[in-house]
């Protein structure tokens, strides 16, 4: 182990922030239906990378600017969101079957994804990836940048909104006494089909800002479970701003870990977090 | 107001109700009591629509709600203060309190509403901004009664309000139902505590097993020896 520069340890930082970012942002939309529809849908990075992929046709095949799929894509997915919540509902679907049947739908959207942009890495061309500010010695790149704030952005929007509006307190006593908020005029089926709409909207965000980021492979879906649940977990089921701090608390941890130690550290960190919690704070997760 | 004819609830195959009738006219305070498992409390619960009926009807302003999805309850004006109370225990007294009076009928008034519940329970107002979940028993049986006046319900349904609170603050419990039935609030009061109930209300219903065995006037059902016997441990 040697010791990083001063330059290298805030450069990694600030990685850290813009990773932590992304992993918020995926998470929100999961720790919500986790923790108030009581569904750990792992659809939502099928979701996610569907998302990612649409997002690179529309750019780099039909030419358009990425960043009016924030525009077209989440309404588009809003009504995908209501239409599994649709079908969960219909069947009766238990949390934890919730978790098979959401694998499946995972599966079969990696397989679209497969058979219409197949297997090889796909890679956003746009003027936006190759933009960076500079302060100081930092590199600040432009989509990381638009992550994080974007993560910002919803995070606080949807506390305040869970907070300050009726229906955003209705969906909190929907999940915490569902026959009880119901007898008081609260439409839980109406409302879990627009909070599955919300979170899978989020999800197709979150895609927007992986698709300005990353190199898409369809394989990659599953690759960032781990660390999305890890930060779900930490951030608690069903809070809005929870999953920011954990994210941004991971991402850096894992950033300097990487130039502390070695790269191969990196996933170590998220789940030895997670377990410190489990055993130190069970309550909250 | 309220007409319930021939009434069936069961909990998968166990029935829980067998034929119950009962009535509630505008303004009046009945109470139903009977032995823990007369279905006392499936009753009050099929009535606010947590429960669903399996057979009869249950007629209210001249509308029947048997079979309409449970939301619609208290749009009709039937709001419930369930057994435990079941607060959101998670959000603020006054969370509790707005999501009571969550339509829009009731969120027109919620200020004017607020205001009345406030008076109604003076130790309410400084715990607002409290969790509900860290109330004493007392205080949060009051919050659960605010959250259903809330509503302002036609109907209100009482279950065990009494239970596990220490007998001072049960009185002043009691001298709450008295005040909001004499505002005109019609109300279906399910206790243990039968005497205090049978002098609040007017008519009673005794439950056993799922079946209504007596009713009539309360202070004529107070006298009956076999109530006298079973409920009051008075020969």
């Amino acid at each position: 182990m040697t010791l990083p520069s001063l330059n290298l340890l805030s450069q990694s930082i600030l990685s850290g922030m813009f990773i932590g970012g992304m992993y918020s942002l995926i998470g929100l939309g999961l720790g919500l239906s986790w923790g108030l529809l009581r569904q750990i849908n792992l659809a939502h990075f099928g979701f996610v990378f569907l998302s990612a992929y649409i997002t690179y046709h529309l750019s780099s095949v039909w030419g358009m600017d990425p960043l009016l799929a924030l525009l077209i894509l989440p309404p588009a997915f809003f009504l995908v969101g209501v239409a599994q919540q649709w079908l969960l509902s219909r069947f009766h679907i238990s949390p934890f079957n919730s978790l098979l049947v959401t694998f499946g739908f995972t599966v079969m959207i990696e397989s679209l994804i497969q058979h219409i942009w197949t297997a090889d890495f796909r890679k956003l061309q746009s003027s936006y990836a190759e933009e960076k500010f500079i302060i100081g010695n930092l590199f600040i790149p432009v989509p990381e940048l638009l992550t994080l704030l974007l993560a910002v952005l919803f995070a606080f929007a949807i506390w305040a909104a869970m907070r300050f509006t009726d229906l955003g307190k209705a969906m909190r006593a929907m999940a915490e006494d569902g026959p009880i908020a119901a007898a008081f005029g609260i439409n839980q089926r109406a409302l879990s089909l627009v909070l599955s709409g919300l979170c899978v909207a989020l999800a197709s965000v979150a895609g927007i800002c992986f698709a300005l980021t990353f190199t898409l492979t369809p394989t990659q879906i599953f690759a960032w479970v781990g660390v999305v649940f890890a930060v779900v977990m930490l951030g608690g089921l069903g809070s809005a701003l929870g999953p920011l701090v954990a994210g941004i608390i991971i991402g850096v941890s894992e950033a300097v870990a990487m130039a502390v130690f070695a790269p191969s550290w990196a996933p170590i960190v998220s789940f030895s977090l997670l377990i410190l919690m489990l055993l130190f704070r069970p309550e909250k997760v | 107001m309220l007409e319930i004819r021939n009434l069936k609830a069961s909990y998968g195959a166990a029935p829980a109700l067998w034929d119950i009738s009962i009535a509630i006219k505008s303004g009046e305070l009945v109470c139903v009591v009977g032995p823990n498992g007369a279905g006392k409390t499936t009753l009050i619960n099929t009535i606010a629509g947590l429960h669903r009926a399996g057979g009869g009807s249950i007629v209210f302003d001249g509308r029947d709600m048997t079979r309409i999805p449970p939301h619609r309850f208290c749009q009709a004006g039937i709001a419930i203060v369930p057994e435990s109370r079941r607060l959101f225990t998670s959000m603020t007294v006054l969370e509790n309190l707005e999501l009571g009076s969550y339509l829009p009928e009731a969120r027109a008034r919620r200020q004017e509403t607020l205001e009345q519940v406030c008076e109604l329970f003076p130790a309410v107002r400084q715990k607002l901004h409290m969790p509900a979940g860290s109330l004493s028993g007392g205080q949060q049986q009051m919050v659960a009664i605010g959250r259903a006046l809330m509503a302002r319900p036609k109907l209100l349904l009482l279950d065990e309000p009494s239970l596990g609170l220490a007998p001072s603050i049960v009185m002043d419990m009691f001298d709450v139902i008295r005040r909001v039935n004499a505002d005109g609030l019609s109300i279906l009061l399910v206790e243990q505590n039968v005497t205090m109930a049978m002098e609040l209300a007017s008519r009673a219903y005794v439950l056993e097993e799922g079946r209504v065995v007596m009713e009539g006037p309360a202070s004529d059902l107070l006298q009956r020896p076999e109530v006298r016997k079973a409920y009051l441990g008075l020969e």
